[in-house]
């Protein structure tokens, strides 16, 4: 596995240990190259940003990352250990957790039950005391309810509690998404453009969660935004894809002034 | 203000929890299940225990099975009547090689040979849904009655291919065959029944039932929080044909006393589903609600007429039926697909605040 020496940018900054490696992937859908030998790291603990353009190929990036497209080049190495075509479970199994552009909620479940729902690999009763709701299955359902709780406490929507997500407005049902994919305690939580469609005073309150979840309980966060501001303010180091290429890596600082994100990306912004 | 959850708090997680959270829910049950129990074996005629109920519970039974396919794991099946033959012709060969066994026992054990089926052919659903899915369930439906009807050992090689079920007791009670005191056979249908919808309640809102419901809202999004469809669909069709499978037993050996393919044709798994459908997918109330409904409205229709004196032709009694039939699915399919079980609820919603209007 490739460890480069890129000194993490994050603000208080102590280089921590690569959680995530990506070596030279490529991945096309026919005739369209989503991705072109892109190769970037995230470290334990940082929030890593990923940035461009409409089509740049930042979801996919995402898919690749927990087993949902399979690359037909590269190599991925997660904790160590490279991952080969890997299933979307495998992945959550792993501790890799994430979030969707399009909203991706059970609708017919309430927000508690979403969320319970993220917690299914750590209950582990059996069939029957399942049908019977004794024993083992009875004492997980309540300590992982406990559990959920804090999450809901902690992302501020006790009152929505028993509201099927359907029902919920699009800002909320982000806040859903989220405390479903905090639920199974990951490691690496994916974020596919969060704050998209929000306003002002719901960014800041999402941007204020993902700064706790990091801090309080340490998940390394991958985050896809749109919002330069955002994004500068969060993250330790981004990188900048587009039409499927790499353009830039670097801390924010250095984003901002370099001239081809400037060119590409950034200068279309301004 | 006759319904009441306010009021009603829970300070802990576990009564919060609970099968019924709210108290007068409880009570509800409670109540109606001693009602069943107790006064009505007292009440009710012969004719009104053989012939209704038993055979609405028998059809409840089946109703939830396929709920718990359909309606909590969103998996469409036309082969409920196929498993249902299935429970029924091998509870027969299972109680007349082993005479000795409790007819409790042959149930678990038809149940579970059902079971079996049903994951051998829920595997396509693997790769395939809704409408594809459906059909390869249509082919299971009708291989399986091929089968039990083609392979004489299914029924010990009987001249007639009707075998009629042996008789058998339950703690010195005869529940089934001709013979049998219809009371004794609606009390052990109903505990059946009682026990497998507690079951299948407990099922709903614990784990597996969430890794159904999640499947079935969106498989892809299940999938990436860990839940694996493979595990996921098969239990759901696992437990769903166990269910069918007992209902299939049930309704040979306590109801019609024949094993019989006709029985389980095709149009009984579009009954059980139109019941599914009527009565609230994903609800185990409207299981209920909607064996009733099916098999009632009919019989309902047939006897209302002469209450007001009034001569209603056959046919037209067929027509009417059908007519409302199509119309309630449509209505349900498009309007309200939780069906009855939601209409109980809005119900119950306006009595929370009755008298006032808000
Ligand atoms: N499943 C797919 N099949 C075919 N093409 C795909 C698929 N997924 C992505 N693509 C293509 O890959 C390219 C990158 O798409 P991707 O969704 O990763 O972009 P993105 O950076 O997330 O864009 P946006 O900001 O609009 O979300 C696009 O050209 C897209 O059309
Ligand atoms: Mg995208």
């Amino acid at each position: 596995m490739t460890t480069r020496t890129t000194p993490c940018a994050g603000s208080e900054a102590a280089e921590t240990e690569v959680i995530l490696d990506l070596d030279d992937i490529s991945l096309s859908f026919g005739g369209v190259q989503a991705l072109e030998s892109i190769s970037f790291d995230i470290r334990r603990h940082e929030i890593r940003a990923i940035i461009g353009p409409n089509g740049a190929g930042k979801s996919s990036m995402l898919n690749v990352i927990n087993g949902f497209y399979h690359p037909q080049k590269g190599t991925i190495t997660y904790e160590g250990v490279v991952v080969k075509a890997m299933k979307p479970y495998h992945a959550a199994t792993r501790g890799i957790a994430r979030t969707f552009q399009n909203i991706a909620l059970f609708k017919g479940m309430s927000t508690l039950d979403n969320i319970m729902t993220g917690r299914v690999n750590h209950m582990h009763a059996g069939l029957l005391a399942q049908a019977l709701y004794i024993g083992k299955n009875r004492r997980e359902e309540i300590r992982n309810r406990e559990f959920v709780e804090t999450i809901i406490d902690f992302l501020e929507i006790q009152a929505i509690r028993n509201t099927p997500v359907g029902r919920l407005p699009y800002g909320l049902q982000k806040r859903v998404e989220l405390g479903r994919a905090l639920a199974a305690e990951p490691k690496l939580l994916l974020l596919d453009e969060p704050m998209a469609g929000m306003n002002l005073e719901e960014k800041q309150d999402m941007s204020r969660f993902m700064l706790d979840i990091n801090e309080q309980y340490g998940t390394t966060i991958a985050l896809i935004e749109h919002d330069m501001a955002v994004v500068m303010e969060l993250s330790s180091r981004i990188v900048v894809l587009d039409y499927g290429r790499k353009l830039a890596d670097g801390k924010p600082d250095e984003i901002r002034h370099n001239k081809d994100v400037i060119e590409a990306y950034l200068g279309v912004a301004n | 203000m006759f319904y009441r959850e306010a009021g009603d708090f829970k300070t802990t997680y576990k009564a919060d929890q609970a099968i019924f959270p709210i108290a007068l829910d409880r009570w509800f049950v409670v109540t109606v299940v001693l009602v069943f129990l107790v006064v009505v074996p007292l009440l009710a005629s012969n004719y009104m225990l053989e012939s209704i109920l038993t055979p609405v519970l028998i059809l409840s039974i089946a109703a939830i099975g396929l709920n718990i396919l359909t309606g909590y794991a969103g998996q469409l099946s036309l082969g409920t009547g196929g498993f249902m033959a299935t429970g029924a012709y091998m509870a027969y060969k299972i109680s007349t090689a082993f005479p000795g066994l409790n007819i409790v026992f042959v149930l678990i054990a038809a149940g579970l040979c059902a079971a079996l089926v049903g994951i051998a052919f829920g595997v396509p659903s693997l790769r395939i849904k809704g409408f594809y899915l459906a059909v390869t369930t249509l082919a299971a439906q009708f291989f399986l009655l091929w089968l039990f009807t083609r392979v004489p050992w299914f029924v010990n090689n009987s001249i007639s291919g009707v075998p009629t079920a042996p008789p058998r007791k339950v703690f010195g009670f005869l529940v089934s065959s001709a013979d049998s005191d219809p009371i004794d056979r609606y009390l052990f249908v109903f505990i059946i029944t009682v026990v497998l919808a507690l079951v299948a309640k407990n099922l709903a809102r614990s784990r597996i039932g969430r890794m159904w419901m999640a499947i079935r809202d969106m498989d892809i999004a299940a999938e990436i929080i860990g839940i694996r469809p493979l595990t996921s669909k098969l239990t759901a069709f696992a437990i769903s044909s166990f269910y069918c499978g007992i209902a299939g037993a049930l309704w040979s050996f306590a109801y019609i006393n024949t094993v019989e393919p006709t029985a389980f044709d095709i149009n009984r798994s579009f009954e059980i589903l139109f019941m599914v459908i009527i009565g609230g997918l994903g609800s185990i109330l409207g299981s209920f609600l909607g064996a009733a409904f099916i098999f009632l409205f009919p019989i309902l229709l047939n006897v209302m007429p002469g209450w007001f004196g009034l001569e209603i032709s056959v046919t037209l009694v067929t027509q009417v039926e059908l007519m409302v039939f199509g119309g309630m699915m449509i209505f349900f399919l498009i309007v309200e697909p939780h069906g009855l079980a939601r209409l109980w609820s809005i119900g119950k919603e306006k009595l929370r605040l009755w008298p006032f209007p808000h």
